[in-house]
């Protein structure tokens, strides 16, 4: 017979068991196995050799992948153009008005949508022939010709990251809204009181105290972009040629269309460098409380 | 303070719901006329409406069976969520030996995305024998870790007396969660389910992966197949968004407030 409080631990982590089997399954394992195979030449049916930093040296003379990095980057310059939006918008469906859940239900529909599906919508909205943007644009004489978004070097990239922003939209406004509702309604009014005006309040009080739910914004939404895989992979394919290629469909035709398993492993760890460098400076000027560091 | 006018505020969230429904509007258009496909100037209430575009995509391919499959995978998902989680949880709500470890553990875990895990995750779903298959599908969905501390935000709200009474009266440790930690968390259980079925139901990068046969392909992966032999010269493929876009946006719609404070929860709480 064991003693109670072992047996109380046994069972413990019995029930975190199954979470804990799929997070090493599908998480811890993934890392490991990432950085290994990124060090080995491996196919399915070839055995294992070692292959030092040679695919990593690949990717130094491999125009692609700097592509690929270059479009990553350029998707996580964006995502403050998206939470400058959304910021706005969380202000205006924050102030008193009538039917302000509405709007909010409206301007975050997009957010729980299929992103397959959505991606198909905005080609239709960008199509050259027919498409609705091209149309606006025409009607109101500010092109002459029809602009082909998705089939053009210079336009490609900027109207998937509009898409994005679409969809990405309702939610950076829910994370605001809920920093905006958590300030307390006193500073506000004590301000009043002292007659600073609506702009001085915005600018000394709410975004100051907004920052953490900015910066987490910022978090979420980079890490939402820059494996915004569905919207790439259905919009263009990464094209017209590499245009709007970013790493993480780099990664998957690498290895699921060309299969270079060990090639794409070892983009995946540039990756996941990119990531943790982007979210580690986030936070640090986020004041080093934003994100996944406050739970217990 | 409250004199400033109102209609500026209207007219600016007025512009911003155009600009986010239109889209939705253009699709739903076409998907009942199909005109404009070919036609220029586009016109922008549907003259002709019909629903043969949705009775086609019925018989140009599978739909049922994609139905089926991604109902399946979510199903799959959605039980296994509440259920790990819920244990999961639990668990986390006492303290034990070894606790910290698995915290910093789920916290790590949360910083890798799915795509960054894609080439091992499908070794390792070959190693186990279950590529092409639904359980293969929801497998590397089947716990959240956002999920499992809303429910443990939920645990540690009931009143320690009660599960101290239960203790005494002789319930073992699965019969408090079932019999009096689940029934006083039916908000944290209704977001696991939204959260897990949503999330599970948009899944594409991994059905594309791992699916071999035409027989187990999900949804979005048949959206994409479609519009790729189609190449969107067809009102079909817009009857087909609507149709994979309805039961997510009904049950958004129908949930709202669980979905919302499961995004929150997880955004303020990591």
């Amino acid at each position: 017979m064991l003693k109670h409080r072992t047996r109380q631990t046994l069972l413990l982590w019995c029930f975190l068991a199954p979470s804990l089997a799929i997070f090493l399954l599908y998480r811890v394992m993934p890392v490991v196995w990432n950085f290994v195979l990124s060090f080995q030449y491996w196919s399915p049916l070839k055995p294992a050799e070692f292959a030092g930093f040679d695919h990593y040296e690949d990717l130094w003379y491999d125009d692609v992948f700097w592509q690929a990095l270059w479009n990553t980057l350029l998707v996580i310059a964006s995502a403050p153009i998206g939470i400058a939006l959304a910021l706005g918008l969380a202000l205006l469906v924050n102030a008193e008005i009538r039917c302000r859940d509405v709007y909010r239900t409206i301007i975050f529909l997009s957010y729980p949508l299929m992103t397959v599906a959505v991606a198909i919508i905005w080609r239709w909205m960008f199509d050259e022939r027919v498409g609705l943007i091209n149309y606006v644009a025409r009607s109101l004489h500010l092109v002459d010709k029809p602009i082909p978004f998705l089939n053009s070097f210079t336009w490609a990239l900027p109207s998937v990251i509009a898409a994005n922003i679409w969809q990405m939209l309702g939610f950076y406004m829910i994370i605001l809204l809920t920093g905006l509702q958590s300030i307390p309604h006193e500073l506000h009014e004590a301000a009043a009181i002292d007659g600073a005006s609506s702009w001085r309040r915005l600018r000394s009080i709410t975004l100051p105290l907004l920052r953490p739910s900015i910066f987490l914004a910022f978090v979420v939404g980079m890490l939402n972009s820059i494996t915004s895989f569905d919207l790439v992979y259905v919009m263009t394919g990464g094209g017209p040629g590499r245009a709007t290629e970013i790493l993480v469909t780099y990664i998957y035709k690498l290895g699921f269309v060309q299969t270079k398993f060990d090639e794409a492993a070892a983009v995946t760890i540039v990756f996941f460098v990119l990531l943790i460098v982007t979210a580690w400076a986030a936070n640090r000027l986020a004041g080093g409380n934003a994100g996944a560091a406050e739970i217990e | 303070m409250n004199r400033y006018p109102r209609w500026p505020i209207h007219l600016a969230l007025i512009m911003a719901s155009f600009v986010m429904l239109v889209p939705f509007y253009w699709v739903a258009k076409t998907s009942v006329s199909g005109e404009n496909i070919y036609a220029y100037p586009p016109s922008i209430i549907p003259t002709r409406v019909q629903p043969f575009f949705y009775v086609d995509v019925w018989y140009a391919i599978p739909f049922a069976r994609y139905f089926l499959n991604s109902l399946a995978v979510s199903v799959i998902a959605v039980i296994a969520n509440v259920i790990f989680n819920a244990m999961a949880g639990y668990a986390l709500t006492h303290g034990f030996r070894g606790k910290n470890v698995v915290l910093m553990l789920f916290l790590s875990c949360m910083m890798v995305p799915f795509q960054a895990t894609i080439i091992p995750a499908y070794l390792i779903t070959g190693k186990l024998g279950l590529l092409d298959s639904w359980l293969g599908l929801a497998l590397p969905q089947c716990s959240t870790i956002i999920c499992i501390f809303i429910f443990k935000a939920s645990f540690d709200a009931v009143p320690r007396s009660l599960i101290d009474a239960a203790r005494i009266d002789g319930l073992p440790e699965w019969r408090i969660i079932w019999h009096i930690m689940m029934p006083l968390s039916t908000a944290a259980i209704a977001t696991n389910v939204i959260l897990a079925f949503i999330w599970s139901w948009n899944n594409f990068l991994w059905p594309l992966i791992m699916t071999r046969s035409a027989d187990m392909q999900t949804l979005p992966l048949g959206l994409a197949r479609f519009l790729s032999y189609q190449e969107d010269t067809t009102g079909a493929l817009y009857a087909f968004c609507i149709m994979v876009l309805a039961p997510g946006l009904l049950l958004f719609l129908l949930a709202q407030k669980e979905f919302i404070r499961g995004l929150t929860s997880g955004a303020t709480k990591g």
